[in-house]
């Protein structure tokens, strides 16, 4: 008898949606164009190197260790791509190449792969990386080149942010006006001096559903609450609040590095949480810390407490109304006083 | 007004039969009929080889009350009793009829009579002999569902969303039959001894809506409320929440909150049965899927060999490498296109390799679409790492138990996770381990008497010793 043909089991549901890691990785690459592309207009041929070489880098060691240790090769989900194009961003133009390899490094392999690779780091790995940059390569790390906006303007070829006046209580030369904070004609990382620049590629991300409005508003939102609040001596407040806004990669920060899947709450509530963590730390460092950016570290540590919010923040099931899950505790909380007296 | 609840996802709806009226099929030859076509006792059969069968005569019947009789569905001659591959994969005992083409009408169902349209236990017993089942999928028979919502439920939900992409059988049906299938949504409603009922329909269904209303719905107690379109807004729970904000608690059945949901095709089925006398033989069945040239909803009556069907419907089946039983989203697939076709079959779709999206190396990215899409606020991504490692302790914590399957979370997943594959599995080793406690209770107890008895054999020993 001739065997017959028997068709294939999967289990329900047989449709997925078009989108998988690749395509959402894809839609962050694009959104990032708009940043890298200001960076490399105003800082010149030296961005497109780094991006290059930090690319390049990323996916180098992301394939070779996967190789390395026989693992399935995962270079396809762009992934490391991403991280290469962020890492660039949080770096200054003047940065020679072979410190972008070194971070490329430290934040694919230690930060990302030692972990498990994506899904599993539970930090940012371009964080990371600059966080590791800086206490390594602090000179290089903190060398400001003159964007080409202000060539002319200003005498030299680098020049400190405007974080730096701030954090310094001192007052802002007059080019770091609102208009050149916004479209980018400043000096700071290649990535995060245009706020025009990232707030398109995040509208971008929005609408594509890539990430939701949760963690940046919460962010940016809290940031600008605080700073509206206690102020600084020598500036209006609104100014003041408008001018931490702006710098420091405070936007960059909230759209493309606080909104990382791997590394931030997956629970609603908890990404609430987690947005207004950032912007606290933010804001505790920028004034109180010796040092004048606060947004990656504050992102860093929020990092750190993504599990412990998701644990905490748990959402109230279909069907279990808060009076439930009161009387769940109530009767739980007696049990364990029963159970107390009962040993005694 | 609808009410409004959490998740859900809005997959390619592809409903592209839609405005395809529905075609009876030519008869097969055979038709293979299982015994196992509802939730429940599987039903003997009342025929041996040689008999011969009229259309609507009963072939399988079972007397528990969880159970729904069978039907010979064309008439001509019995020629195998015998185990069957059933759709769903297990040999079950099925009857097979050699078709004689006559359609000899079998003479034992009559309509009922104008008295009995109007009374609940008339109707009940008409839905149990017609062997009505829930046609949405489900296949849980509708006489005992009615008969234990009876008297406890005051909102009674008529499901008309349609919620799976590709399937168009109830949306057609409301087009050709909309009187019809009020008749039969009142028949539900008097058989629950309710005044008025909710029928949900989902909003891309507009035409069907506006023709329903032209057909003045308060005048059968139905009260039609157009929903928003959103994958699975045809779930029980869901529909029970959208149509009278009450949430089912976790476990429950909607009868826990007053409600009870019955489906579009099931309410067609009744009004057949009770208006016509035809019991539960045939049903419409959406045949799509990139397969499948033009989209089309035929009328097959059960027991048709899925391949005369796919036939019919001049499908390429060498391009097929899956064939789904129902809709997409929460359909099962059907491995053996020799099987008959079933009660709870509303749709067949056949997909080619290029649907199949499932990966090799499933990666969590932690993205949250799945906490984001869960219509029961659970958290699959945390479900799945728990199951994974088989923790049954954090598999209830995490309440495993009361995911519905509805594949939300899968078909947004981008890492291209098994979820719920994978909760289907954890539900199965909670089970297992509560079995397991429970009969290591049992043990215990035995053990403790046996323990308590010894003693006090022991102790009278020793006083009649003493």
């Amino acid at each position: 008898m001739e065997e017959k043909k028997l068709f294939k089991v999967t289990s329900n549901p047989i449709v997925r949606t078009p989108r998988d890691t690749g395509r959402i990785m894809l839609d962050v690459i694009i959104a990032l164009v708009p940043a890298l592309g200001v960076g490399a207009y105003m800082f010149g041929l030296n961005v497109a190197v780094l991006l290059a070489v930090n690319v390049a880098a990323c996916v180098f060691f992301e394939w070779g260790y996967r190789k390395l240790l026989k693992k399935n090769t995962s270079v396809g989900d762009l992934s490391a791509v991403v991280t290469g194009m962020l890492l660039t961003c949080v770096m200054p133009s003047s940065a020679p190449w072979w410190v972008g390899l070194i971070g490329s490094f430290f934040a694919i392999v230690v930060v990302k792969q030692l972990y498990g690779g994506i899904g599993k780091n539970f930090l940012n790995p371009a964080l990371a990386g600059r966080a590791f940059l800086t206490a390594a390569y602090a000179a290089y790390m903190t060398n400001w080149a003159v964007p080409g906006a202000m060539r002319g303007v200003v005498d030299g070829t680098s020049m400190a942010t405007p974080l730096s006046y701030m954090h310094a209580g001192e007052a802002l030369p007059e080019y770091y006006n609102f208009l050149n904070m916004f479209l980018g004609g400043i000096p700071g990382s290649i990535g995060e001096i245009s706020t025009l620049a990232i707030l398109i590629g995040a509208a971008y991300l929005l609408i594509r559903k890539v990430i939701t409005w949760r963690i940046p508003a919460a962010f940016i939102g809290t940031v600008a609450v605080l700073t509206l609040i206690f102020g600084c001596e020598g500036y209006g407040r609104v100014d003041w609040m408008l001018y931490n806004l702006l710098s420091g990669g405070l936007m960059l920060g909230a759209f493309f590095m606080a909104t990382d899947y791997s590394t931030s709450p997956v629970n609603l509530k908890g990404q609430l949480l987690y947005g207004v963590g950032c912007g606290a730390i933010t804001v505790l460092i920028r004034y109180f810390g010796s040092y004048p950016e606060g947004v990656s570290y504050a992102i860093l540590i929020m990092n750190c407490c993504t599990w412990a919010i998701d644990k905490a923040m748990r959402p109230r099931q279909f069907g279990v109304s808060k009076e439930d899950i009161k009387a769940k505790k109530a009767a739980a909380k007696e049990a364990k006083k029963k159970a107390k007296e009962g040993a005694a | 007004m609808p009410y409004k609840y959490y998740g859900g996802v809005h997959p390619d709806y592809a409903k592209t039969a839609a405005k395809t009226p529905v075609k009876p099929i030519a008869p097969p030859k055979q038709v293979v009929l299982p015994m196992v076509q509802h939730i429940g006792a599987p039903d003997q059969p009342t025929v041996k080889v040689g008999d011969t069968v009229t259309v609507g005569q009963v072939i399988g019947v079972n007397d528990a009350p969880v159970s729904a009789p069978i039907h010979a569905t064309v008439s001509g001659k019995v020629v195998a009793v015998e185990p069957r591959r059933h759709m769903l994969g297990d040999m079950v005992v099925s009857v097979v009829i050699e078709n004689d083409f006559q359609d000899t009408p079998c003479e034992d169902m009559k309509p009922l009579s104008e008295a009995e349209l109007k009374d609940p236990d008339a109707i009940i017993k008409r839905i149990r002999e017609a062997g009505v089942v829930g046609m949405g999928g489900a296949m849980f028979p509708t006489a005992f569902k009615i008969q234990g919502a009876r008297g406890k439920i005051d909102s009674l939900v008529i499901n008309g969303a349609e919620c799976e992409p590709y399937l168009c059988g109830d949306h057609r049906t409301m087009l050709e039959h909309p009187e019809e299938l009020l008749k039969g949504i009142e028949l539900v409603r008097i058989a629950h001894g309710l005044d008025k009922c909710y029928y949900g329909i989902e909003k891309n269904k507009q035409d069907a809506i506006d023709l329903l209303m032209s057909f003045d719905p308060a005048k059968y107690g139905v009260e039609i409320v157009p929903e928003e379109v959103k994958y699975p807004q045809g779930a029980e729970k869901l529909q029970v929440k959208a149509n009278t904000n009450r949430e089912v608690k976790p476990g429950g059945l909607p009868s826990g909150v007053g409600a009870n949901v019955v489906s579009t095709y099931t309410c067609y089925t009744i009004y057949r049965a009770c208006y016509e006398g035809v019991p539960s033989i045939e049903r419409v069945v959406t045949v799509a899927g990139d397969c499948v040239s033009e989209a089309q909803n035929l009328l097959v009556r059960f027991g048709t060999p899925l391949e005369h069907i796919f036939a019919e419907a001049g499908a390429d089946m060498d391009k097929v490498e899956r064939i789904c039983m129902g809709g997409p989203m929460m359909g099962i697939c059907v491995a053996d296109p020799a099987a008959g076709s079933i009660k709870g079959a509303s749709g067949l779709l056949l997909f080619s390799s290029d649907m199949n999206r499932e990966s090799e190396t499933p990666t969590c990215i932690r993205c949250g679409n799945c906490i984001a899409h869960c219509p029961m606020k659970l958290e699959p991504m945390y479900m799945y790492m728990y199951v994974q490692k088989g923790d049954i302790r954090k598999m209830e914590e995490y309440h495993v138990m009361d995911c519905f399957e509805c594949g939300s979370c899968s078909w947004g997943c981008p890492g291209r996770l098994p979820l719920t594959h994978t909760f289907k599995l954890g539900k199965a080793m909670i089970n297992a381990h509560r079995a397991e406690e429970k009969a290591k209770a049992e043990a215990a107890k035995i053990n403790a008497a046996v323990a308590a008895e010894k003693a006090k054999m022991a102790a009278e020993g020793k006083e009649a010793g003493a």
